[in-house]
């Protein structure tokens, strides 16, 4: 009886006790991500495709793919929201599963670019010291480009107000000037 | 206003014709409306700052380098919903006058002792507001027109900008003339106005990087001038049927068709003498 009681009392303590860290399982995923190298102007959409599989033994768990973009040369301000605005997805993978994902992408900026998709553990069980996949870098080249000039719509831009302005001073001096003669 | 006009057919011989010279009163009251508003000058000050706002966005579309990333298609898109927008706030904005106005000026009284139906007096007053509408978009030609060129999307945008624009122009103007009935003062009248345009404007506002749930939707579609411009992005941006989101009209429509009805039921009773701000 005393041994019961006393195996009791150390189950309840040891369940009491807060459960050590465990350590943190790899994602067991490979993200490849086509096409690995885009030309495109300024203000022109494109697509990239990542095809993530889950290559280990049990399922994924929620994961996220985020979409990031960087400059790789020069000092271009980057803002990937500006690229595109739907940069996450969530979704969960079975052992061997395969997902692809599409991601639109705008242009916002000329010059030398890198697209690449991140995949992070999801949910509120995240330990926060997992490591991230990471897909290789699609190689974004982006030429400047000039669809609109001020030569072109200068003539329209001033002439318009100039002659309304004129049309509407001389109506209503007509009018003040009849008022006048009255 | 002063209005000249023949006494109203009496009898069965003339009854026949009453249809007619009801119309016939009308465009007199629409015709005299439309003067007042572009002799004096009115119509044609409000015109030309259209058209310097106008030509302030056509600017800097074409010449800015942060908006020169936009495709041709976003650039004739962003102007037109410009024009359109402002078209419609300066109907509303004349339309907020024309009752209250009257009133302020004490002109009102004059205007109803003349032989016009309250109806014609309403109708010709919302024709009067509308030309403002029309002589905006006419102006508004040429910046989507030296926008649109090379695109081959000029015809598509122009009959967009002017179906869209006048389904809301109708809507909003009947809505300002109700507000303009409604109020003793030009002030409240215009003010009233502006704050609903405002109100209705918002949403066209909000950042595209926002999550759009449901609630946005319904706020998009419940509202005659988000969903109007939402209406003609989808068609000139993402390249949609005309008929694909047709659905996007129906709130405008359906505020034309309240409010003109409105307007036309409510009208006689609410077109009336009041006591005024400074009889107190």
């Amino acid at each position: 009886m005393r041994v019961a009681l006393l195996i009791t009392l150390l189950v309840a303590v040891v369940a009491w006790l807060p459960a050590p860290a465990l350590a943190t399982a790899p994602l067991s995923v490979k993200v490849v991500a086509e096409p690995p190298h885009v030309e495109t102007v300024l203000g022109g959409r494109f697509m990239i495709t990542t095809e993530i599989t889950n290559t280990g033994t049990a399922p994924s768990g929620e994961i996220l793919a985020h979409l990031n973009v960087a400059s790789i040369e020069g000092s271009v301000y980057v803002d990937p929201e500006d690229w595109s605005p739907d940069r996450s997805q969530q979704l969960s993978l079975q052992p061997g599963e395969s997902r692809k994902l599409s991601w639109e992408i705008q242009a916002v900026n000329a010059g030398h670019f890198a697209a690449y998709v991140v995949v992070v553990p999801f949910g509120n069980k995240v330990a926060g010291n997992e490591a991230l996949v990471i897909s290789p870098l699609v190689d974004v080249d982006v030429a400047s480009k000039s669809t609109l000039t001020a030569g072109g719509a200068l003539p329209v831009v001033v002439m318009v107000p100039l002659l309304l302005g004129l049309a509407a001073a001389g109506v209503v001096l007509r009018g003040r000037r009849r008022g006048q003669d009255r | 206003m002063t209005i000249q006009v023949a006494p109203p057919a009496v009898g069965t011989v003339q009854g026949v014709r009453a249809g007619a010279e009801r119309q016939s009163r009308l465009l007199v009251v629409a015709e005299q409306e439309c003067r007042d508003l572009w002799t004096s000058g009115r119509g044609l000050i409000l015109l030309f700052l259209f058209s310097v706002l106008l030509s302030g966005v056509t600017y800097l579309t074409s010449t800015n380098q942060a908006l020169n990333f936009l495709e041709q298609r976003e650039s004739v898109n962003l102007v037109l919903q410009f024009a359109v927008a402002v078209g419609v706030l300066a109907t509303l904005v004349v339309s907020a006058d024309g009752i209250s106005g009257e009133r302020e000026r004490g002109t009102l009284e004059t205007l109803l002792v003349t032989p016009v139906p309250r109806r014609s007096i309403i109708g010709g007053k919302l024709i009067a507001a509308l030309s403002l509408w029309f002589a905006t978009f006419l102006v508004s030609i040429p910046y989507v027109w030296v926008l649109a060129r090379g695109v081959g999307i000029l015809g598509r945008a122009l009959a967009l900008g002017f179906c869209v624009g006048t389904l809301v122009a109708i809507g909003l103007g009947s809505i300002g003339l109700l507000i303009s009935a409604a109020c003793n003062s030009n002030k409240t009248s215009i003010a009233a106005s502006i704050f609903l345009l405002l109100i209705l404007f918002a949403p066209t506002q909000l950042p595209s990087g926002l999550p759009q749930g449901w609630f946005f939707e319904v706020l998009l579609r419940a509202n005659p001038v988000a969903s109007g411009l939402a209406y003609i992005s989808s068609i000139l941006v993402e390249g949609h049927g005309w008929t694909q989101d047709l659905a996007l009209l129906i709130t405008p429509l359906l505020t034309a068709i309240i409010a003109g009805g409105a307007l036309i039921l409510a009208g006689p009773r609410l077109v009336r003498l009041t006591r005024g701000v400074n009889s107190e």
